[in-house]
Order: structure tokens, then sequence, then C-alpha cells
């Protein structure tokens, strides 16, 4: 399993589930709590009034950078869904969630179901799709000589803190769009090999000519010029790390482009994540087999007892003699 | 094996064989104690050897302390940057704490080296002193081999890693 | 004195008959001060400049210093190492073979001595290979005269 995939597998396995117990006349009774990455909780249950709607409810850290993005967040989540029938959100979310959606098991489709399990990733691409439309606005001006200021450096930045103390910024200009990763590493061991493991991210597009197209990976230990203005206000911490990705037009030319980029992108921390984690695990049984060598080898110099067997005598009844 | 890490092991060998000479001593001070007199601090000087200190360079040194019933070994192992130095760290610490079935493990490295072990005159007496000396130079061998190649594969992970993340970016 | 326990009282015990480091020193009729000293330094020097490595080898394994304190031990090992390090590696074996088993043993102290200081320990390659071949010559002989010999260089 080298890639994580962007839906949420346990969402998608309880509504089907859930869809087929409903197909078959016996709707199941659901309080499910369902986590996902980056501290969120997604919670599936019953409506309170009728077994065979369900709520989805979301919440994660976050929503609240999200929401302060732009305006339109709450019609974006919808329009996601408002093709589908049978699936609307609820006015008043459910206590302690920050968005519920009810979906109503008779109309459900098997394309809505994968869509729902995608609910973290589209709250997440609202901050980028605001910023691709801004980039969209910004390039036209840029190729109109009259309204054209001569600077790059115009867009708005947007964050995102979906962890605690980390986060995404987002910046458009007319030629590109900037997403900063602000992260930083609690275990020291995680600290090193992050660097390791940072460093190839930046290297891989230069050595590998077959992702030349892929997007520009910068490393720092200092906000980039991109960030900085958000960052005055909070102290340096010595630990951060930034790492800036470039995205150019060919990453979001189409939809479809659009979507797989933040599909990636919302999951980039995750993923590294993850693999400094599988390293570590390699390790770990690596050394579990060494440990065994070298106690084969400490084995070899213990004094076999059952050398001297056949020098101690013996009575004719197979007794030892003992001295 | 690289030119200079022959002589190195070779010079280890011979002083381990020297120092594995050991007998049963009870000790001197406390009546029917009988504890590996290298360990005990400041008492009978005369029941401690020569130290040996056998250095390929500054990163990589063995310091054999040899005392009349037990011999102290403590390694030094290569550790070039921060990624070994963890590496290293972790390892040793993995082996410590499966110290019950290394008998001659040292549970806690003596200061400035990274791994120690204590023979004693039990060990002598239930083990081969030659294979001994051959396990404690395998040992040598085998840490460093196993050190650069975690390094080696961290690396290569972290690349093929990357090279297939933003692999997803190319369409 | 919080940590009175651990106290060990015997060490104060001038009758408790224990031995320290400086006990075990062999009685030395007179101890050799630096300025004694400093005429075998030039002379070593002098000969490892001219590279004279035979004379050089048999000055320093006849008669060491072990009386002297350890500031001239040090300076005086100084001019050893540079002697030992500037040997060429072909050379060393035919070297070895001209001295007598006593002054292997005085060869040994100083190679051992050599690996324990920072100084010798950047030359550690060429130390050991001192090493290698004065093994290949006596064996292991001498490490054990090292080890139970109370005169340090």
């Amino acid at each position: 399993m080298l890639h994580l995939r962007p839906e949420n597998l346990l969402v998608q396995k309880t509504l089907t589930e859930a869809w087929n117990a409903s197909e078959s006349g016996s709707p199941l009774t659901l309080d499910r709590v369902i986590s996902d990455f980056d501290y969120t909780t997604l919670h599936v249950s019953n409506s309170p009034d009728n077994k065979n709607v369900l709520w989805l409810s979301i919440k994660t850290k976050a929503w609240q950078s999200v929401s302060k993005c732009g305006d339109g967040f709450l019609e974006h989540l919808q329009s996601k869904y408002s093709g589908f029938s049978g699936i609307a959100p609820v006015g008043q979310p459910e206590q302690g969630y920050d968005y519920t959606l009810s979906v109503d098991l008779a109309q459900l489709q098997p394309d809505a179901i994968v869509q729902l399990s995608l609910l973290k990733i589209h709250m997440m691409s609202f901050a980028f799709q605001l910023a691709f439309h801004e980039f969209s606005l910004l390039s036209q001006q840029a190729q109109d000589p009259a309204s054209f200021s001569g600077s790059n450096d115009t867009g708005t930045v947007r964050q995102l803190q979906y962890r605690d103390d980390e986060n995404i910024f987002i910046k458009p200009s007319n030629d590109r769009i900037t997403v900063i990763f602000e992260t930083f590493f609690q275990d020291e061991t995680d600290k090193v090999f992050g660097k390791v493991f940072l460093q190839e991210f930046v290297d891989a597009r230069k050595r590998n000519r077959s992702i030349q197209s892929a997007p520009q990976v910068l490393f720092s230990h200092e906000p980039p010029l991109e960030a900085a203005s958000v960052m005055t206000s909070r102290k340096a911490d010595k630990n951060r790390r930034f790492i800036t990705f470039v995205l150019f037009q060919r990453h979001f030319q189409t939809p479809e482009l659009q979507f797989s980029s933040v599909c990636h992108l919302a999951l980039f921390r995750n993923y590294f994540h993850y693999h400094i984690k599988c390293s570590k695990a390699y390790m770990h049984s690596r050394m579990r087999y060494r440990v065994d060598t070298f106690i084969k080898v400490l084995n070899r110099a213990k004094l076999d007892e059952k050398d001297d067997g056949d020098q101690t005598r013996r009575t004719i009844t197979g007794r030892k003699l003992v001295y | 094996m690289s030119q200079s890490l022959r002589p190195y092991l070779t010079a280890v060998r011979y002083s381990l064989q020297a120092a594995l000479n050991l007998t049963n001593f009870s000790s001197q001070e406390v009546e029917r104690h009988n504890r590996p007199e290298v360990e005990v601090p400041n008492t009978s000087a005369e029941l401690l050897l020569q130290p040996m200190h056998v250095s390929r360079n500054e990163h990589e040194q063995v310091l054999i302390e040899p005392s009349v019933n037990s011999v102290r070994v403590s390694i030094k192992v290569k550790q070039a940057d921060e990624i070994e130095q963890i590496l290293v760290h972790k390892f040793t610490r993995f082996l410590e704490q499966r110290a019950e079935s290394f008998y001659v493990l040292r549970r806690v490295p003596i200061e400035g080296f990274s791994i120690s072990f204590l023979i004693t005159n039990k060990h002598t007496e239930t083990m081969k002193t030659e294979k001994l000396v051959d396990f404690i130079i395998e040992f040598m061998e085998e840490v460093d081999k196993e050190i650069s190649e975690m390094k080696l594969f961290l690396n290569a992970r972290a690349r093929f890693v990357a090279e297939a993340y933003l692999g997803e970016f190319v369409y | 004195m919080e940590d009175w326990r651990r106290i060990d009282i015997d060490a104060f015990d001038p009758d408790s008959g224990r031995l320290n480091v400086e006990d075990l020193k062999p009685p030395y009729e007179a101890t050799i001060s630096l300025a004694e000293l400093e005429p075998k330094i030039s002379q070593l020097r002098s000969a490892a400049t001219s590279g004279d490595f035979a004379t050089a080898l048999q000055l320093l394994t006849s008669d060491p210093p072990y009386s002297a304190d350890e500031t001239a031990k040090a300076r005086y090992f100084e001019a050893v190492l540079s002697v030992l390090t500037q040997v060429r590696q072909a050379e060393i074996a035919s070297l070895i073979k001209q001295l007598s088993s006593t002054q292997i043993d005085v060869l040994i102290k100083y190679l051992y001595k050599g690996m324990s200081v920072p100084d010798g320990q950047k030359q550690g390659g060429i130390l050991l290979s001192w090493f290698e071949k004065l093994t290949q010559n006596s064996g292991v002989a001498p490490v054990v005269r090292y080890l139970s010999d109370r005169n340090t260089v």
C-alpha cells in the first residue's frame, strides 16, 4: 500500500451496509463514530425520527479556518451533493459537530456513497477552489496590460489550520499557485527521518526526468515570503519546517485535475508521516533479525554439555557413574 | 574488508585474547561477595590491569578494561552524521533491552561509548573464550554494516516515496 | 550531605589496607624531570627528520622515562608519536625485527598510549599497522606483558 486513498473506507463500508440492510427491508440501527486523519471525526447515526434516514456529521480542526477563507462555504459543500437525490444538509448541525448531512437510504445511489466518504476532502477543497478561482481572475488581469500592475504578488493568502500547530497556506498569483505546508516534528527521530524524506521530495523532480512536470517542491526553515505576511504575528520556532509546492496551470486545468491535486495535497502530511512510520517499523524488524543472528553467534561460544557424555562412565544398567 | 578495518580488528582480537584470562575471585571488601572487580569503584587498584585503547580514528574506538575476574569491553561505533547517530542509538538501545539473552552485554554503555560488554569469569567458564572473542569481532563488523545498510535503505525509501507521490501529479 | 549512606568510609581509614593507583607505582630511585628529557627528545626529532628511523626506534624503546611525571611523559610522547607516524608502512616490519623482546614490550606501551590520546587517534591507521606487524612478529605475548606491567610510559 504505497498511496493513501482520499476516501474514507469505513464511511463507505458503513453506508453500504446500511444501504443493503435498508434495501432488504430491515434498516440498521447505527451510531458509529469514525475517525480520519488530522483529528477528524465522522459520526454516522440514524436520524431521530426515521430509521431509513442517516445522519453523517463531520468535525475537523480545519473547519473554522476554512469557513473564514471566503464566502459561500456551505453552498460549496452543498453543490458537491446537490447532484444526488436524497442527500441534503441538516439546518442545525448535530451537537458537537461542524456539519451534518442527512442521507435518505431509499434514494441513495452507489456513486453518492463514494462522494459521501470524500466529505473531508470536499471540505478542504473549498480553500483550494477559491484559490483556483482567484488565479483565473489574476491571470486574465495579467494578460490585459492596461490593468496589470507589474507585480506578481497580488493574491490573498488563505490559511488552513488543519492541526493544532500545523497550517497550510495557499496563495494564488497570476501564473502559479503556491501551497505551503507548515509542519514540525515532535519526536527527535521523526525530525531526522523527516529531514531525509523532505530532502528527497525536493530532489526527486531534478533527478527523475519522467516526473519533471510535477510541482516544484521547496524546503526551508524560514517562513517563505508568500506566507510571511500571515506568519509575522506568530513567534518563530526553530523546529518548524516549511514545504512549498508550486502548482502551475497544468496541475489544475480541468475540474478532474483540480480534484486529484487537492486530494494529494490534502494528504501530503499524512502520506509522508505514514512512510516515516513504515521505515521505522521496517528497521525494527531488521533489528530483531539482527539480534537473532547475534545470539546465534554468541551461542556458538557455549560449551556443549553433551560433548563429554561419552566420556562419563556408565554402569551396566546405563546409570551414570558418579565419583 | 577495507584496508584499515583488518588491522583494527586484529588489534582488538589480540588485546581481547590477552585480557580474557580470568579467574574466580571473591571480593576482598565484603565477605561472601563475588563481584566483577572492574565495576567496583575506587577499591583495590591492584586488581585492575592496564586498560587498552584500540582506535581506528577518533570515531571508532574500543576500550578494553581488564581486571582479575572481569573484562569490560566498550565500543564506539562510527557515527558520521545525524542519521547514523540516531540509528546507532536506536540499535544499541534495542540490543541493551535484550541484554539478558546476550549474557555478556552491559545494559548501559560507559561514558563516551556506544555499547559495552562485561565478560566475567562465569562467562569464560561456561563459554569458549575463542568464540567469545569471535563474537565481539563479528559484532563490530556487523554493526557497521547494519548501520550503513539501514541508512541506505532509508534514503532509498525516501526517494521512492517522494517520486511516487510527485508522480501522481504528472498527467 | 544528602547521600551519606553512600560514603565509602574505608577510603578515609589509613589502615584499611586498600591500595590505590599511586601505591602500585614501582619505586623509582630518581624521577626524571622534563629538562633531563629534552636532549633525548631533540635526539629523537633529529633522527626522525634525517630519516634514520632505525636509530630513533632503538632510542625510544630503550630506557623509557617511566619515572617522569605526566606532563613530561606527554611531551616526550609527542616526539615518539612523530617518529612512529613518519615511518613508511613498508619499513615497519623490518624495523620491528631489529628490536629485542624487551624493546618490543616498550614499543607496545607506546602504541596503546598513542591510541588513547586524541593526537594518536587521528593517526589510528598507522599505529594499527605498527600493532599488526608487532603481533605478527611476536604474537600475543607482548600484549600480556603490557597488561600486567605497572611501569607506564
